[in-house]
C-alpha cells in the first residue's frame, strides 16, 4: 500500500511541486496550506509521515508540532521540518519539540528530500 | 506607570534582544544609584565646608550634568539595542523570504527535467537547466550575504567536532571543482597519502572554505593550468595549501584580499561573476575554528593560499 505523506506548506507552488514529485515516486499525498488545516488532516488521516514548514499562517510549524505530539494518535508520526530558516535556535527548538529531521529547503533537491523521507520511513 | 513598567527588566531585555544588564532600565537604575551617592557626597561636603550656598549650587550643577549624560547614555543604549534586534530579524526574514522563491524555482525546474520531461526537446531542456543553474547561483549569493550578515553580528555559529577533512576535500573536488577544472583543462592534484589526521572543525563550513578557495583557484587560472592541494602537520595543527598557476594578485592590492566585496582589478578582467565575499567568509570561518589563513602571490605566476586547522587532541 502506498505510504501517505502530508505536506504542510503555505507557498502553493512549493506545496504542489513537492506533491507532484512525491506522487511520481509512488507516494499518496495529502496537503495543507496552513497550520490549523495541517493539524486537522493529520488527526483525521493519520499519514505515515509529515513534511512541515515552520512559517505558516494560523499556527506555525512549532505549534503544529506541539499539537501533534500531545495527541496519542499522532505523536509517533515522523515529522520532517522543511524550512528556509536555519539559525541554531530554530534547529535546536525543532528537535526539542520532537521533529525527526530538519532540512533547509534551498540546500536540497527534491530527489534528496525523497531520500530523507525514505530513510525516515525505513524504506529500502 | 512607566516606572513600574521600566522595572520589568526581563520583559524589556527580551523585547530589545539584549541581556538584562544592557537594558536602558537597568542603566537608569545604575545612574540613579550614582546620583544618590553623588548627593550623599555633596551633603557630607556641605557639612565640612563653610559656604552652604556655594556647595548647594555646585551640587545642582553636578546633578544636572549627571542627568543629562545619563539620558544620553540611555538613549544611545536603547537605539543600539533596537538596531541590533532589527539586524537579527532581518537575517531571519531575509533567509526565509529570499530563499523561498529560489527553492521553489529550483524544484519546478527539477520536476520538469526529471518527472515531466516527456515532450520536451533538447533545446527546451537546456533552457530549463539554465534557469536552474541561475537560481542556484542566486541561492549561493543569498547564502553568502546571509553568512556575512551573521559574521558581522558575531552570530555565525560553528558546530566543532572531529571531522575527516580528507573526505571533505574529496567531496568538494568530485561534486564541484573537478567538473569546473576539466572544462578549462586545468589539472587538479590532491596527494592524499591517507594519513590526514582528524581535525576539529565544522564539516559544512569547512566544505564551504574549500569550495571558496578551490573555485577561486579554478576561476583565476587560465586554460591548461595546474592546482595543487598539499598538507603537512605539526604538533597541534594541520597546515593546508592550495597552489595555483593563475593570474596572481597584484602586490599593491594584496592587503585588501580578505576584505568584504574586494575583487582585484586583474581578476575582474577575466571574471565578471563573483561577489568578493568568499575569502572574507573563509577567513572568518578559519579563525573562528582556531586556525590562521595567509597567502603568497605573484602576478602571472600564481597564488598559494595556506591555512591551519587545529588537530584533534590526543589524550
Amino acid at each position: 500500500m502506498a505510504k501517505k505523506i502530508l505536506i504542510v506548506e503555505d507557498e502553493a507552488t512549493l506545496n504542489k511541486a513537492m506533491g507532484e514529485f512525491l506522487v511520481a515516486e509512488g507516494f499518496e499525498i495529502l496537503s495543507a496550506l496552513d497550520g490549523v488545516t495541517g493539524i486537522d488532516i493529520a488527526k483525521k488521516e493519520l499519514p505515515n509521515l509529515i513534511l512541515l514548514d515552520i512559517i505558516l499562517p494560523q499556527k506555525d510549524g512549532y505549534e503544529v508540532l506541539d499539537e501533534l505530539k500531545k495527541d496519542e494518535k499522532t505523536k509517533d508520526i515522523p515529522v520532517i521540518l522543511l524550512t528556509n530558516l536555519e539559525s541554531q535556535e530554530d534547529i535546536v527548538k525543532a528537535f526539542e519539540k520532537g521533529a525527526t529531521t530538519y532540512l533547509v529547503k534551498s540546500d536540497y533537491k527534491l530527489q534528496d528530500v525523497v531520500k530523507k523521507i525514505k530513510m525516515a520511513l525505513g524504506m529500502n | 506607570m512607566r516606572i513600574i513598567n521600566d522595572l520589568n527588566l526581563k520583559k524589556q531585555a527580551e523585547e530589545l534582544g539584549v541581556s538584562v544588564w544592557r537594558t536602558p532600565s537597568f542603566l537608569f537604575i545604575v545612574l540613579g544609584l550614582v546620583l544618590i551617592s553623588a548627593m550623599n557626597g555633596a551633603y557630607h561636603a556641605i557639612k565640612f565646608l563653610n559656604d552652604p550656598e556655594f556647595v548647594f549650587i555646585a551640587e545642582l550643577i553636578v546633578v544636572a550634568v549627571i542627568l543629562t549624560i545619563g539620558k544620553m547614555v540611555i538613549n544611545q543604549a536603547e537605539q543600539m539595542a533596537k538596531l541590533n534586534k532589527m539586524k537579527t530579524e532581518f537575517i531571519s526574514v531575509a533567509s526565509h523570504q529570499l530563499r523561498t522563491p529560489l527553492s521553489a524555482m529550483r524544484w519546478q525546474a527539477e520536476l520538469l527535467l526529471s518527472k515531466m520531461s516527456e515532450g520536451l526537446d533538447e533545446k527546451q531542456k537546456e533552457k530549463i537547466t539554465n534557469i536552474d543553474m541561475l537560481s542556484l547561483r542566486m541561492t549561493r549569493l543569498v547564502n553568502d550575504l546571509l553568512d556575512v550578515a551573521k559574521i558581522d553580528q558575531g552570530r555565525l555559529s560553528l558546530t566543532i567536532k572531529e571531522i575527516n577533512i580528507s573526505e571533505c576535500i574529496n567531496g568538494i573536488l568530485k561534486e564541484i571543482i573537478l567538473p569546473l577544472a576539466s572544462a578549462k583543462e586545468i589539472k587538479v592534484i590532491f596527494d592524499d597519502k591517507g594519513d590526514l589526521p582528524m581535525v576539529m572543525a565544522d564539516a559544512d563550513k569547512m566544505k564551504l572554505v574549500f569550495e571558496n578557495l578551490l573555485s577561486n583557484a579554478v576561476k583565476y587560472t587560465l586554460e591548461e593550468g595546474k592546482i595543487e592541494i598539499n598538507y603537512e602537520k605539526d604538533e597541534d595543527f594541520a597546515i593546508f595549501s592550495i597552489k595555483d598557476t593563475g593570474v596572481g594578485i597584484p602586490f599593491s592590492q594584496q592587503d585588501q584580499v580578505f576584505s568584504k566585496f574586494f575583487r582585484s582589478s586583474n581578476v575582474v578582467r577575466y571574471q565578471t561573476e563573483g561577489t568578493g565575499l568568499g575569502l572574507y567568509i573563509a577567513k572568518n570561518i578559519i579563525e573562528q575554528t582556531g586556525g590562521k589563513i595567509w597567502f603568497e602571490s605573484e602576478e602571472n605566476v600564481g597564488t598559494t593560499f595556506n591555512f591551519t586547522l587545529p588537530l584533534k587532541k590526543v589524550n
